[in-house]
């Protein structure tokens, strides 16, 4: 392997991020946010591919880990009162959002546990719960707005911290998976059995799994709170899981580039046919349904397919 | 010394006593075969050797240390390397990358450090890149190495899996049906193989076998399991000759 190449390329793309973020004054607010979401989509569907992709854990309740790392975020820099262009407010903003990373991948670890024993469905219909469970408990936490939402929250992320997370978790999984170590990942998604039969410890890949997407989708959280400044309940349903899960789906599980483009397009696409409002998610459903008949490997397929991923007897030993 | 001793080693699954009281030693440079009727418990035996069962009651030791408890990934890492009956490859991994997943236990860095890369890990991953290399060579595994392994021929997929249980460096090899669907030639190849390994890999071998040119070929002992009990063991000789095991095999003279 390249003794460098990721590193230079994860420094060009911090650049680059910095760099491009002096276009926004060009750039008409509608567009503006459409990319910002592109990149908050980047992050979510690529540290659910971590899960679900590479380590093969069907986990349905990512909007649940980003709920909770936009709540944690929005409440430090709330009590904080940090106000954008401050000399506090970049460094203490990174800190709300690794808090919101930290306790989330913790609650992770909590759903990381029966994944031990769960397995295919099952798993998925826990982590869905537990989801749920997370948006009623905020729905009913006077502090953090109840169902009113938790408004005032600073505009403190911008287009280079949400590219610059983007590079580090792209950068991050990249390495990760191109590694002795990473590849335990995939062995235990193909053969547990098997894997443990070679020495590899399945709890310990399948919990770093669900920690380490759990983090990255609290900052995903944090980020998207600090942008739209207003986060609701509502907004971290199971639509939103599912959303995510898709993504990782059509672009290929297992596949770092194809989940990219797909988080890219799939945030697009629902905008794109505005237009035609009435019939915007009939399209979307049908194009989701021809990409599942045509490609159910994903639209990159360097992973696994969805169908061999269903097939799998849960009950197999 | 022996390496392995099973000790009055009984599990039940229910009211089903899969294996009864079994007692049975493995010497360090062994070559065990386990024959019996289907059903007998021969693979019962293997699993709870590596940990996939736990013994309902007796001992299983391994070099000196009680396996009680551990599980399959600790039990490998003492030195015990399985195969499947029907083949347990990884479906999205190539031949290279198989043998790399076993040589998980090589590497001394964790998941911090796989991120960051500092320089210790690209040695590492060099020595490993070394290590695959060399043992694919040594059994002419080296053409398809970018292959992915459960695309490959039967024969070879069998290969492959028992060279992903020697890159563990066990010190027990447990082969369960080698020979199984193999043609004649795939089988000659296979007794090679095997007696390489012995040679090369300096490892105990306990193998499961139905095909009796195989066991009674390479075997050195052989102990017979019939409805979980061990009725008979010796060198290949005795137990051909064994009333029990013809009984056991053939059924009781009218």
């Amino acid at each position: 392997m390249n003794r460098h190449r990721s590193k230079l390329v994860l420094l060009a793309s911090l650049v680059a991020a910095g760099g491009l973020s002096f276009l926004q004054p060009y750039i008409s607010p509608y567009y503006f946010q459409i990319i910002i979401y592109i990149g908050i989509n980047i992050i979510l569907a690529s540290s659910l591919n971590l899960i679900n992709g590479f380590a093969g854990q069907f986990s349905l309740g990512h909007a649940g880990f980003m709920a909770i790392g936009a709540y944690t975020a929005s409440v430090i820099t709330t009590a904080m009162n940090l106000q954008p262009g401050t000399t506090l407010a970049i460094p203490m903003f990174l800190l709300a959002l690794l808090c919101g990373g930290l306790i989330a991948s913790i609650f992770g670890l909590l759903v990381g546990i029966p994944s031990l024993r769960l397995k295919g469905d099952y798993l998925a219909i826990t982590t869905l719960g537990f989801g749920e469970i997370i948006r009623v408990i905020i729905q009913n936490l006077d502090f953090l707005g109840a169902a009113r939402g938790f408004t005032g929250i600073a505009k403190l992320a911008d287009f280079f911290w949400v590219y610059a997370f983007v590079a580090v978790l792209i950068f991050l999984i990249y390495n990760l998976i191109h590694s002795t170590y990473g590849k335990g990942f995939m062995a235990v998604r193909d053969d547990e059995i098997a894997s443990e039969a070679v020495g590899i410890n399945v709890t310990h890949y399948k919990v770093v799994a669900f920690v380490t997407g759990a983090f990255f989708a609290g900052i995903a959280g944090g980020l998207y709170a600090h942008f739209v400044t207003y986060i609701n309940p509502s907004q971290f349903g199971f639509l939103r899981s599912f959303e995510i899960v898709v993504m990782v789906v059509v672009g290929g599980m297992g596949s770092i580039g194809g989940v990219i483009v797909a988080a890219i397009l799939l945030t697009i696409l629902p905008e794109a046919l505005r237009a035609i409002a009435q019939y915007r998610m009939v399209i979307y459903s049908l194009l989701l349904i021809i990409i599942m008949l045509a490609r159910p490997q994903g639209l990159f397929g360097g992973g696994i397919s969805i169908k061999r991923f269903l097939k799998q007897n849960p009950e197999q030993t | 010394m022996s390496i392995l001793s099973l000790q009055n080693c009984s599990i039940k699954f229910g009211g089903l006593v899969a294996v009864s009281d079994l007692c049975l030693e493995i010497e360090a440079d062994d070559l065990l075969g386990l024959i019996g009727p289907n059903g007998a418990g021969k693979t019962t035996v293997f699993n709870f050797i590596t940990g996939v069962y736990q013994p309902t009651s007796g001992r299983v030791v391994f070099n000196g240390k009680d396996l009680a408890g551990l599980k399959p990934h600790q039990i490998s890492a003492l030195g015990i390397a399985r195969t499947f009956q029907n083949i347990r490859l990884f479906p999205s991994l190539t031949v290279y990358e198989t043998v790399q997943v076993a040589l998980r236990k090589n590497i001394r860095y964790g998941f911090m450090q796989a991120v960051v890369r500092p320089n210790s890990l690209f040695q590492q991953e060099r020595e490993i890149n070394e290590t695959i290399k060399e043992i694919l060579n040594f059994f002419g595994l080296l053409p398809y190495q970018r292959e992915m392994a459960t695309a490959l021929p039967y024969g070879i997929q069998r290969r492959v899996e028992i060279v992903r249980a020697l890159a563990t460096k066990p010190r027990l090899l447990l082969l369960d049906e080698p020979a199984a669907g193999m043609n004649p030639a795939e089988k000659n190849e296979l007794m090679g193989l095997i007696g390489q390994v012995r040679e090369h890999y300096r490892c105990a071998v306990f193998l499961i076998e139905h095909d009796m040119k195989v066991v009674m070929g390479i075997c050195e002992r052989i102990a017979v399991l019939d409805y979980g009990i061990k009725i008979a063991e010796g060198i290949p000789r005795e137990i051909q000759n064994n009333p029990k095991v013809v009984e056991a095999y053939l059924g009781e003279k009218a």
